[in-house]
């Protein structure tokens, strides 16, 4: 469960100020994905960084139980000067997670070969984003952040992924960003709308998005 | 798992980390950690060895250079590496898990431990080249890097929240300091100098750190100028100025 109390989140980017969040309560149940909705600019990836922990609340405080992951495919983090292996070690001794488990799975997975054991820096970029989504997934958690979800490699490689995500599904909940109503139809059972500095959260991810279509409509 | 596990767990990843990215892609890594005094050291002496006949203490070019640069090394080498802890890892701060002390925690580790393994080395080898024998007195030189990392610790922290919030004072701060390594008494005695240029001198606290390192290799006779209760009260003052600083504004914003 992660819950949200009185939140309230302004940005300031160069000089201009945007009230994400103002006063909100509301919370996000486990066991049901949810889907984020709202206009560009709204706020849903600082949203999601909130909820992830990366950035703080002005005012109120956000509950969290359960293992949040970062949002998927985040890569980085990777150290162009160390090798896929090292980088995935680093990663998993910072979870505390089984490190040779760890780094076998993602090497399976991510099907680098040779390259596994070379420096970040010489990877093609859908090389990394491979060892990215390998490392995402190598590691359980309650909940997944995915911002805008970006299918990576081959055809196989994407059905693969896909596949796995969906297994993981099965005991982790998503939060997610995207502008894809399919994708979101797709993954997620819930929504909520972020319009105004106000969440809305719905039941059925249907109704969400019927709510931020007609809010599209209006401006 | 309580957070003292998890913050142990993730400084020790940070350590590992560092060990292998520090010196990223010279050739022979980590090796530069002692090649560099060694060779600043080594080409120190030879150059003001071939002018005077001796150092200002004792008779070791060598040792002499030594003490005074492995001292200011052990405020400077600290302060410059964790000043840039949270700025030079600033990716890992997306990692929810990760926390901005975490990284300056890792890096106070990592290098106490280089500095004190290269003065180790280099002192020794150092003493070699002395014509007297020397009677180390630990106590002295124990209590010069623990002021000196207290110093660092304190001016990093402060820093690292100041320059975030004034990049201004940033150049200002880097260009007022650069001729500390001259004022500092690295290869000077300051209670030699000239009256009111020595006080001058001794009013820095890192010239009072190298005073008090060298104190464990020379017996001196006369005032060294040494001020135990002003080292103490400026260097905790600064610790707890820079701690203040570090905890009232959240460098948890410096994570965008």
């Amino acid at each position: 469960m992660i819950r949200l109390e009185r939140a309230t989140k302004e940005v300031r980017m160069k000089g201009v100020r945007k009230m994400i969040i103002d006063d909100v309560s509301v919370t996000f149940p486990r066991g049901k994905s949810i889907g984020l909705l709202g206009r560009n600019g709204a706020g849903k990836s600082t949203l999601l960084q909130i909820i992830a922990g990366t950035l703080e609340l002005d005012r109120g405080r956000i509950i969290r139980q359960g293992k949040i992951s970062w949002p998927l495919g985040f890569q980085g983090s990777f150290q162009g000067n160390l090798s896929g292996e090292q980088n995935v070690r680093f990663v998993a001794r910072i979870y505390g997670v089984n490190t040779d488990e760890l780094v076998a799975y993602v090497a399976e997975f991510a099907e680098l070969g040779q390259f596994y054991h070379a420096p970040v820096r010489t990877y093609s970029s859908g090389m990394k984003a491979r060892l990215a989504f390998g490392v995402s997934m190598g590691i359980n958690f309650d909940y997944y952040l995915v911002d805008e979800i970006t299918a990576v490699g081959d055809t196989n490689f994407k059905r693969k992924s896909q596949q796995t995500f969906k297994e993981k599904l099965s005991n982790s909940d998503v939060i997610m960003v995207s502008h894809s109503t399919g994708t979101l139809r797709d993954y997620c059972q819930t929504g909520i709308v972020l319009e105004n500095g106000q969440m809305t959260y719905y039941d059925d991810i249907n109704e969400a998005i019927a709510v931020h279509e007609s809010n599209m409509k209006r401006h | 798992m309580n957070y003292l596990t998890i913050h142990i767990r993730i400084v020790s990843a940070f350590v590992i980390r560092e060990i292998a990215t520090r010196y990223g892609r010279s050739p022979g890594g980590y090796v530069w950690a002692l090649l560099e005094p060694v060779a600043f050291i080594g080409l120190m002496s030879v150059l003001l060895g071939a002018v005077g006949r001796l150092p200002a203490l004792g008779t070791s070019f060598a040792l002499f250079y030594a003490t005074g640069y492995l001292a200011f090394s052990m405020y400077k080498g600290m302060e410059g590496y964790l000043v840039s802890a949270i700025s030079g890892n600033k990716a890992l701060m997306s990692y929810p898990k990760v926390s901005p002390f975490d990284a300056i925690v890792g890096r106070f580790i990592l290098q106490a431990m280089t500095s004190c393994v290269v003065t180790f080395i280099i002192i020794y080898a150092a003493m070699w080249t002395t014509s007297q024998p020397i009677t180390v007195q630990w106590s002295y030189i124990v209590e010069a890097i623990a002021f000196a990392w207290i110093m660092a610790f304190g001016v990093a922290l402060g820093n690292t929240v100041l320059f975030f919030k004034f990049p201004l004072y940033q150049k200002i701060f880097e260009i007022v300091t650069r001729p500390l390594f001259l004022l500092s008494g690295v290869f000077y005695v300051p209670s030699h100098m000239p009256h009111p240029f020595s006080d001058v001198l001794l009013a820095n606290p890192i010239t009072q750190v190298v005073v008090l390192f060298r104190e464990g290799f020379y017996v001196q006779h006369g005032d060294t100028g040494l001020d135990m209760p002003y080292l103490i009260a400026i260097s905790t003052g600064l610790l707890f100025v820079g701690m203040l600083l570090f905890t009232v504004f959240p460098v948890a914003r410096a994570r965008d």
